[in-house]
């Protein structure tokens, strides 16, 4: 790997001063909580930064706190702490869910939640060093080329999915995101935070150079509401999701009163799915139901030359999902 | 996991053999205390790194190395221009391993370094430098003018008239005598056999490229002293590896040391000698110090070999009551651009069939090399043959247990009798323990679903040759006996099992026996870790050096003060009349998800003849790591490849989709017990035997439970929704 300076941050503010030092300087840095992604990235030479600002050096920021509004947890808290919170697991299990099903034990123990949520995508052309979008160029490989994992919904001119496992939770539960930079806080909802290739081809969200993802901020549960993550993996472990689906619903003994379902490994962001939601409220889940809220995830899908079967598997998927989830009770 | 023996009636029980024993450096590999090639440091030691083409084939018009060997720190630079090593074991005319001879008259010859270049990953320079990141600096300052050629990466395109030639002989690899023609083997007349056959079935099966995936990646330790070379690299078979290194560096084998003390798997990637030996042996020449060379899990994947992918299009006729008539198999390999082993295609021989007819043509790609990989030929040979033999069976309504026990080999190549047969007990036994007929769909797809359950079967017999091997034993006047075997543990527990055997034949505790291993100057000569061979023959020797120096105890009583004795044995047992062979059958359960796609294997269930077990508990080890490496071919893994530009995408444990501990089913593994007569103590083969049925054996129950033939590995997500088409 290139030679870097490793530079540790006290406090979020220090770490993205430190990042924006490093850039007036003319030199790259990059911010590295459990290292997992960036790391071996520096190591394939995909990212070359010449300064890593350590967040691990910043202590009390990986912390589950429950406010008046709700819960407020740490971007620096691990998956696997994450995973296991008692208050999470109980009242917001989606996010437990999707922590858990991240990657491997290893990665867990180290990788963290705002790690997990801007980890760069794990399309092959982007890790194999090839020069597109993502990094910097100008073409996405995989129109004419090897697409089987690639988006069906949210794609041009980039067509990654996003790989992250706790985003299409975040989303699903209404997530705040809170950002800090040199200059300051600023917070934006999960669903301003992703952004399209469309909007910019060479990202995958709202954050500067120079800023870090600190904090998630999640609304209280509703009374009734319930929620679970299902990832579709090639093995048991260890793989990013080839579909992925959220799913929070808030329930009146067997109505549903509102939903939130977004899907991971389809689009380049979580995608959520509002006609779905519109479907299910005020319903009660039944097979006809079911059945339409299926059709209309898939409505506005469009594959690849060699990812039309994510398009049934999504519709299926989205089904069984909600169904066993209402029939939870 | 759970196992079972059926102890023979008449297969008296031995006193250490048989016993479940751990292996004796179980508590240094698993503290971390084991030295790898890795953990070995010499003084002055520099660190090389491979700079690789990132080209499937071009022509290098010119290297300059003139930057990279200015930058401070930098102390060897190689290319073909100054490296012009043959590689003799990374390119055979026919394929054909371990033959001086034919390795002498190969024409298409490979270099440690070679212009053209013909796949991505191939080596073009290497450089020694005092630590790893000036080594990598410096093949960042290596400039190379590639003149980029046309390229071809499916093996079928390769065989065509207007496809790029990677040789200037064309694509189909030549043989042995390097004559173009495809590898063939017929019996009988097959075509006047489909002429008169009741039925006649045809169907094409492929396999994908899947690589061994060993846990240790390629590294390679290298030191001159004068005029000898030592190597410290993990081989799988050190005297072959000074055997390969001597021969391709051009000095006598007594001036080559090949040192392993531990290695991190094998599974047929390390066998011979590799370009990565012969590159770290150069480069520590050029620089006049220690040279230790790493790859990356990339370059390890891409850079090496696996195993050879394949298009296998099959011919079959049976009278009207299911008994075989003909087969025919006209297949295509993928070997890569350069002939490592055969690219051949096991399972005929698995049948009792009057005609057959094979012929495979091994074609050059340029994608990764293709060689060996646990039961070279096997698994994917068998996937084919396997599943064709199932579909026929299905069409004739015959159970596939009925159809294996009618027309299973009965004796080898239908003339040559079996040292023991026990095929026909593995079959039986196996759809016993499993339940077979409980658990079959009697109609394949007919689990109501949405999660369907299938149940699929299959059935093998693989060498188990005798063949020369040695071994030294010493016995000191304190009754401790140190055995000298040239052998390394791959993963199979070489060092135990040759340590349990000598105490055995000593009749001594295994305590009493050291074992001293992996080292060419203190070690004579063994077989090598490939062809599950190592217990069987280097097993044999031990036997014999234990008698005699039981003999000399016999003879003249304990050695005494500094007495010592000392016994050798190189024994070259034959086989007159007789094939001997290990005979296994597996069935599997599985679950498909017919909406979502997923394959869950729900039970597996072995039942192997592997002769007499030295050490179950190896054996079981065995047995079960191969079945999961097996499901992971199968189910996941390929090397993928970007068509437009030859790049390979799936290079390394995260993309190819290796199994990992929570895809492996619960597996049930029961072995006969036998003793034929040869072999130490009736010992067979076992290390490559349990991976040959998997695949098969997988795919069969796709089709058991979802009534859709899958005929092409990976079995993946995709492939499975895409059989299923899309429910609505």
């Amino acid at each position: 790997m290139k030679a870097f300076t490793n530079a540790n941050a006290r406090d979020a503010r220090h770490a993205a001063t430190l990042a924006r030092e490093a850039r007036t300087a003319g030199r790259r840095a990059a911010f590295a909580g459990g290292g997992s992604d960036l790391l071996a990235l520096v190591k394939d030479r995909i990212v070359s930064p010449d300064v890593i600002v350590r967040l691990t050096s910043i202590t009390g920021a990986d912390r589950v706190e429950p406010s008046p509004s709700g819960l407020s947890i740490g971007g620096l808290i691990t998956l696997d702490t994450l995973s296991r919170d008692q208050v999470v697991r109980g009242q917001y299990t989606v996010l437990a869910e999707a922590a858990a099903a991240v990657a491997t034990p290893q990665i867990r123990n180290v990788g963290t939640l705002a790690g997990n949520v801007c980890q760069r995508p794990w399309c092959w052309y982007y890790r194999n060093g090839f020069p597109c979008y993502k990094a910097g160029g100008t073409q996405c490989f995989s129109v004419a080329g090897e697409n089987e994992f690639h988006a069906i919904f949210g794609g041009g001119p980039s067509y990654i999915v996003h790989p992250s496992d706790t985003a299409p939770a975040l989303m699903a539960l209404g997530a705040t995101f809170r950002i800090t930079g040199p200059d300051g806080d600023r917070t934006r909802a999960a669903a301003e935070f992703f952004t399209l290739p469309r909007q910019n081809a060479a990202t995958e969200n709202v954050l500067a150079a120079d800023e870090v993802l600190t904090a998630v901020q999640i609304p209280a549960a509703r009374p009734g509401t319930r929620s679970t993550y299902r990832k579709l993996m090639d093995r048991e472990a260890w793989t990013h999701a080839v579909v992925s689906a959220a799913v929070v619903l808030e329930m009146d003994q067997d109505v549903v009163r509102s939903a939130r379902v977004v899907l991971g490994g389809v689009a380049p962001i979580p995608w959520r799915l509002p006609a779905v939601e519109q479907v299910l409220a005020g319903q009660q889940v039944t097979d006809a139901v079911l059945q339409k809220a299926g059709e209309v995830a898939v409505a506005g899908a469009r594959p690849l030359s060699q990812n039309a079967y994510k398009v049934p598997l999504t519709r299926n998927l989205v089904r069984r999902t909600i169904r066993e989830l209402a029939g939870r009770g | 996991m759970s196992q079972q023996n059926d102890a023979r009636p008449g297969l008296a029980p031995l006193k250490t053999l048989g016993q479940p024993t751990p292996r004796i450096d179980a508590v240094e590999r698993v503290t971390g205390t084991g030295r790898y090639t890795r953990d070995v440091v010499l003084p002055g030691m520099l660190f090389a790194r491979v700079l690789r083409s990132p080209h499937p084939h071009a022509r290098i018009r010119s290297i300059d190395t003139s930057k990279a060997q200015a930058l401070p720190g930098v102390k060897a630079i190689l290319t073909h221009e100054n490296c012009r090593v043959v590689w003799g074991a990374g390119s055979i005319a026919g394929g054909q391993q371990y033959n001086d001879e034919v390795k002498k008259i190969t024409t298409q010859r490979r270099y440690a370094f070679n212009n053209p270049v013909r796949f991505v990953g191939e080596p073009v320079a290497a450089v020694a430098a005092v630590d790893r990141h000036v080594a990598e600096e410096a093949l960042s300052l290596v400039a190379v003018d590639y003149e980029r050629l046309p390229f071809v990466l499916d093996m079928n395109e390769a065989l065509t008239p207007e496809a790029p030639k990677i040789w200037p002989e064309g694509n189909l690899s030549p043989n042995n005598r390097n004559e173009v023609q495809p590898i063939g083997a017929r019996r009988g007349d097959v075509a006047a056999a489909l002429s008169t056959a009741a039925r006649v079935f045809e169907d094409r099966y492929t396999t994908a490229f899947v690589h061994n995936a060993q846990m240790e990646p390629r590294a390679c330790l290298a030191h001159w002293d004068g005029d000898k070379l030592t190597v410290y690299t993990p081989t799988g078979g050190i005297a072959n590896c000074r055997h390969d290194m001597a021969r391709d560096l051009g000095i006598p084998e007594d001036r080559v040391r090949v040192v392993v003390e531990y290695m991190g798997g094998n599974f047929g990637n390390k066998n011979q000698n590799q370009d990565a030996d012969l590159i770290t042996a150069m480069l520590a020449k050029a620089a006049g110090a220690p040279v230790r060379l790493e790859y990356s899990r990339k370059e390890d994947f891409i850079g090496v070999h696996g195993r050879w992918p394949t298009t296998q299009h099959y011919t079959v006729a049976t009278a009207a009551d299911g008994t075989l008539t003909a087969i025919r198999l006209r297949g295509v390999s993928g070997m890569g651009p350069y002939r490592k082993n055969s690219g051949t295609m096991a399972g005929i021989e698995l049948y009792t069939c009057p005609n057959t007819d094979l012929s495979v043509s091994p074609a050059y790609t340029n994608r990764t090399v293709s060689a060996n990989f646990r039961g070279p030929e096997y698994p994917q040979g068998f996937f084919g043959i396997q599943s064709m033999m199932d579909d026929v069976a299905h069409q004739l309504r015959i159970d596939p247990v009925e159809f294996a026990l009618k027309n299973m080999s009965r004796m080898a190549r239908d003339e040559t009798p079996y040292t023991n047969y026990t095929l026909e007990e593995c079959v039986r036994k196996g759809a016993d323990l499993f339940n077979w007929a409980a658990r079959r769909q009697t109609t394949p797809g007919s689990d109501p679903g949405p999660i369907k359950r299938g149940a699929g079967m299959t059935y093998m017999l693989f060498r188990s040759g005798l063949g020369m091997s040695s071994a030294v034993l010493r016995l000191d006047a304190k009754g401790e006996y140190t055995l000298f075997v040239g052998v390394t543990d791959v993963g199979a527990g070489a060092k135990t099992t040759l340590g349990l055997i000598a105490a055995e034949a000593l009749d001594v505790p295994l305590a009493k026996v050291h074992v001293v291993w992996g080292d060419t100057d203190r070690c004579p000569y063994s077989v090598g870790e490939s062809g599950s061979r190592t217990t069987i023959m280097t097993g044999t020797a031990v036997v014999e050096a234990a008698r005699d120096i039981k003999k000399q105890v016999a003879d003249r009583g304990l050695p005494a003060g500094d007495q010592v004795y000392l016994a050798s044995a190189s024994p070259s047992p034959r086989l007159e009349g007789q094939v001997r062979a290990s005979f296994g059958a597996h069935f599997c359960e599985v679950e498909v998800d017919t909406e979502l796609g997923d394959v869950r294997v729900t039970k597996y269930t072995t039942v192997h003849d592997s002769g007499r077990l030295m050490n179950p508990l190896s054996a079981k080890g065995q047995i079960a790591g191969a079945v999961i490496q097996g499901i992971g071919m199968a189910l996941h893994e390929d090397m993928v490849y970007d068509r437009r530009s030859g790049q390979p995408l799936t290079g390394g444990y995260y993309s190819a989709r290796v199994a990992t501990h929570l895809d492996a089913p619960d597996i049930e593994v029961t072995f006969l017990e036998n003793d034929d007569g040869y072999g130490p103590f009736g010992a067979k083969s076992i290390g490559e035997s349990g991976i040959i049925l998997a695949p098969a054996c997988v795919a069969n129950a796709i089709f058991n439970a979802i009534g859709k033939r899958m005929k092409d590995t990976p079995i993946t997500r995709a492939r499975i929704i895409d059989a299923l088409g899309a429910p609505a």
